[in-house]
């Protein structure tokens, strides 16, 4: 424990109580991962294999983390946004025998060095969020990337990183696309971030969603879950976005879809979920109405263009705890949450600890296939019937069982004759 | 500025809390203007009973800006200490800190009736009912009052009915401007906001069981429906119950509602509406909690006294383990959980009600002396000016009727 200390880089070792509290109310709801992770992992095709672990540091993440630690393997863990890491859950995990390097809201070049160091130990597998592992590997320590010998990528934006590395022709190893995996994508990126970004931006502000005109800005699953529960929260609803088919699909949803020029205007909230940097950029600032309230549900800080809204109003004013008001020359407030961090983790606690089950599920089972060695380099899915049996697994914690198809039904599946 | 209050240095956190609150109440600020123009509570003695937090210490402030002179006091259980501090330094004298024990809760309220206030601005009938019992000098100097809850203004009828009641009280919640919007909107975005943000877990699926279909049960049920929980409703009013069925809601009686419940919320102002018995029946792991007017709509004690073991489970989250072995989950005390465990109503919700507690307050000083001791209700044409002022702040413009519509509204005969 001490040892595994000194080789952390923690902000309080003192606060572990409070972490594990956090880890125990997880374990409680996380019954797949209970139940089929532990047993398949329990295999030994994990013991003594280095895993790192760069996610949002907190409980659920820390969970995960010690999932794979029981079933043999070292594991090394940052965080993959400074906003986000839990200095209380770093300590559990810590205390827990797993070596930590992040502390909440350092530097940029901190955070840097954070990653640097957990290179450093050299990793075989990686659990990565963002590709900000993999990427910085790539870029600065090409050796301990040569050596990484598989990656199981979280989000939508580390999955686009992750393709462009392999475009590159430099992915020597086999990727697992855990976001692509359907137990991934249909509830995590949806459900989970549509009721905790509305609920966060709701906490942060204590003001009432009945009524409002909400714009979201971006409606691929995240912004399909965030404008769904913006919905259900009483707001009435704009969609922006750029493709034109997830455009028709806001449109069949009931959403009015319309340019940010026509949206902007007499929207009371702004919530960007594209991924991509300035999403809400100089040119949207104009656009605004007073008092409304920025802020961001998708994965990139930088969707929202806080600096260049600084150039345009000066610095910010703290108006509340998470709350920074810009005003511009003209007068209009615009309030910004967070920081334009991800407003759910940032803000609030993150996902709901049901959803992450099952995302942590899919990671489990991907960095347990990987171990196996058996995955040519390049990008792959989780195999479907892993994905399948996440489903089952959770379907079964339910309670809930299905029906099969009929020996005729399943014959009709195979014909292709008229 | 004479007060108790845990620590005065917290003020500068606390202005900026009651500062954003009053960002978004514009219709209160226009009441400010107008009390401040027409003198109507400048020099008068106004208690304000309420939870201390953003928006009623906004309520608090504007009324002493208007010159009346103000003392609050609250249960420690919703108070937040940087508000009350906050508010202390705009000149109001406050009396109330969290944590506050019961003896120290009684003695603040009773500086608070030493004060000899004209008017008492009142949360569940509390201080009414102790002016009408333990201290009935004050009712020598006290005009009227106005009652916030659904449960205080049940109190008060129970009052007028046996002859206890010596002063007009006037029934804030039943104004259209409040129990239309703060009981339903209010508290249905704030309920279901604390119970996700207390526990980080999901809605999505849950089967939410909703004991009470009032107008906060209301709210409740169409918030869970809007984060994805599939919501029953349990009712003891024939009506209530036709409704919730209406409304695409299934109907069943506690204990078989509660037997596979994930969440149960209590929304009655009925002590004792959630009984152990249906407590007992709740799966492992069941979540509950209480959006109602009343702290023991579940029995809180002889759940502590039935429980084997109890223990912290998160920040505002208690685990009970029943002697079956399962495990309940009690967000915020048994009190009102989106105070107890959240930040209360949203601003914009509460700009109505206060704007109503405001103008009920102008009126009994100006008209309680020529009013019967009994309760009444805010006049219809003052509660449709609130309505008028918030849409004129929305920007939102409604039609009017014509001389011929409104002659046909009036006109009897058939086919006139």
């Amino acid at each position: 424990m001490r040892e595994v200390l000194e080789r952390s880089r923690i902000a309080d070792p003192s606060l572990a109580e409070a972490g594990e509290q956090r880890i125990a109310w997880v374990a409680r709801h996380a019954p797949v991962l209970n139940r089929l992770a532990r047993e398949r992992l329990a295999d030994g095709a994990l013991a003594g294999r280095r895993v790192a672990v760069v996610l949002h540091l907190e409980a659920k993440t820390a969970y995960l983390a010690t999932i794979l630690a029981d079933a043999g393997a070292t594991v090394v863990a940052a965080g993959s946004n400074p906003g986000s890491t839990q200095d209380a859950v770093c300590a559990a995990l810590v205390r827990r025998g797993i070596e930590v390097h992040a502390v909440h809201d350092a530097p940029p070049d901190e955070f840097d060095a954070d990653l640097l160091a957990v290179a450093a130990t050299g990793p075989e597998l990686v659990v990565d969020d963002g590709a900000e592992l993999t990427r910085r590997m790539l870029d600065h320590r090409p050796e301990a990337f040569a050596r990484l010998q598989g990656v199981a990528e979280e989000t939508t934006t580390g999955v686009r990183r992750l393709r462009a590395i392999d475009a590159a022709g430099k992915l020597g190893f086999p990727a697992i696309l855990s976001n692509d995996a359907w137990s991934k994508h249909l509830y995590d990126n949806r459900y989970g971030t549509g009721q905790t970004a509305i609920g966060a931006i709701l906490r942060l502000t204590n003001l009432a969603a009945a009524g409002r005109n909400v714009c979201v800005i971006g409606y691929g699953f995240v912004g399909k879950g965030v404008a769904r529960y913006a919905e259900g929260a009483g707001a009435r609803v704009t969609v922006v976005e750029v493709d034109p088919v997830p455009a028709l699909e806001a449109h069949m949803d009931g959403h009015r879809v319309a340019a940010a020029a026509d949206a902007l205007p007499d929207a009371d909230v702004v919530i960007t979920a594209t991924g991509i940097v300035e999403s809400l950029g100089a040119a949207h600032f104009e656009l605004l109405k007073d008092r409304v309230l920025l802020a961001n549900a998708g994965h990139h800080d930088r969707e929202i263009d806080v600096p260049a809204l600084e150039r345009l109003a000066g610095p910010g004013e703290e108006v509340r705890p998470g709350v920074t008001r810009y005003t511009l020359p003209d007068g209009r407030r615009l309030h910004v949450l967070v920081s334009g961090h991800l407003v759910n983790i940032a803000g609030a606690d993150g996902h709901p600890v049901e959803i992450m089950d099952l995302s942590f599920s899919v990671q489990a089972l991907a960095v347990h296939l990987l171990a196996q060695g058996t995955l040519a380099p390049g990008l792959h899915r989780l195999p479907p019937e892993l994905d399948r049996e996440i489903a089952r697994t959770k379907l079964a914690t339910l309670g809930v069982e299905l029906d099969d198809l009929s020996p005729t039904q399943r014959e009709f599946t195979t014909q292709w004759t008229a | 500025m004479d007060g108790v209050i845990a620590d005065a240095s917290l003020a500068p956190a606390g202005e900026r809390k009651i500062d954003w609150a009053q960002t978004y109440m514009p219709v209160l600020n226009l009441v400010r203007e107008r009390l401040v123009e027409d003198g109507s509570v400048r020099g008068r003695r106004i208690a304000v009973i309420l939870p201390v937090e953003p928006k009623t210490a906004y309520l608090s402030a504007m009324l002493a800006e208007a010159g009346a002179e103000v003392s609050l006091a609250f249960q420690g259980v919703m108070v937040a200490d940087d508000v009350a501090a906050g508010l202390a330094a705009r000149g109001v004298a406050v009396f109330a800190k969290a944590g506050s024990t019961h003896e120290e809760e009684l003695s603040f309220f009773e500086q608070v009736l030493a004060r000899r206030p004209e008017v008492v601005i009142d949360d569940r009938a509390d201080v009414i009912r102790l002016a009408h019992t333990t201290h009935p000098q004050v009712l020598e100097t006290l005009v009227g009052a106005s009652e916030e809850t659904t449960s205080g203004v049940t109190a008060l009828r129970a009052m007028e009915a046996d002859g206890t009641l010596k002063v007009p009280c006037i029934a804030a919640n039943d104004a259209r401007c409040k129990y239309l919007f703060d009981n339903r909107y209010g508290s249905g975005q704030s309920t279901v906001m604390a119970l996700l943000d207390r526990t980080n877990l999901l809605m999505a699926g849950k089967r939410f069981v909703l004991v009470g279909y009032g107008w906060v049960g209301k709210g409740i049920a169409r918030r869970a429906r809007g984060v994805g929980a599939r919501v029953v409703v349990c009712e003891v009013d024939p009506f209530a119950a036709l409704e919730a069925y209406h409304d695409g809601f299934e109907v069943l009686p506690v204990e078989q509602a509660c037997a596979d419940a994930d969440f149960v919320m209590t929304a009655t102002g009925v002590r004792g509406a959630l009984p152990l018995a249906a407590i007992e029946r709740l799966p492992d792991g069941a979540v509950l909690g209480n959006a109602g007017g009343i702290d023991d709509e579940f029995d809180m004690v002889a759940l502590r006294e039935r429980a084997v073991e109890a223990r912290t489970a998160r920040e505002h989250v208690e685990e009970f383990v029943l002697p079956s072995g399962r495990s309940i989950f009690v967000v915020g005390e048994g009190v009102v959980v989106n105070l107890s465990a959240g930040e209360g109503h949203p601003a914009e919700i509460m700009d109505l009600t206060f704007a109503v507690q405001a103008l009920s307050a102008r009126y009994l000083l100006q008209h309680g002396r020529e009013l019967e001791p009994r309760v009444h209700l805010l006049p219809a044409e003052i509660d449709e000016q609130i309505a008028r002022m918030k849409l004129e702040t929305l920007g939102l413009e409604i039609g009017a009727l014509t001389e011929e519509q409104e002659r046909f509204r009036r006109s009897w005969e058939a086919f006139a």
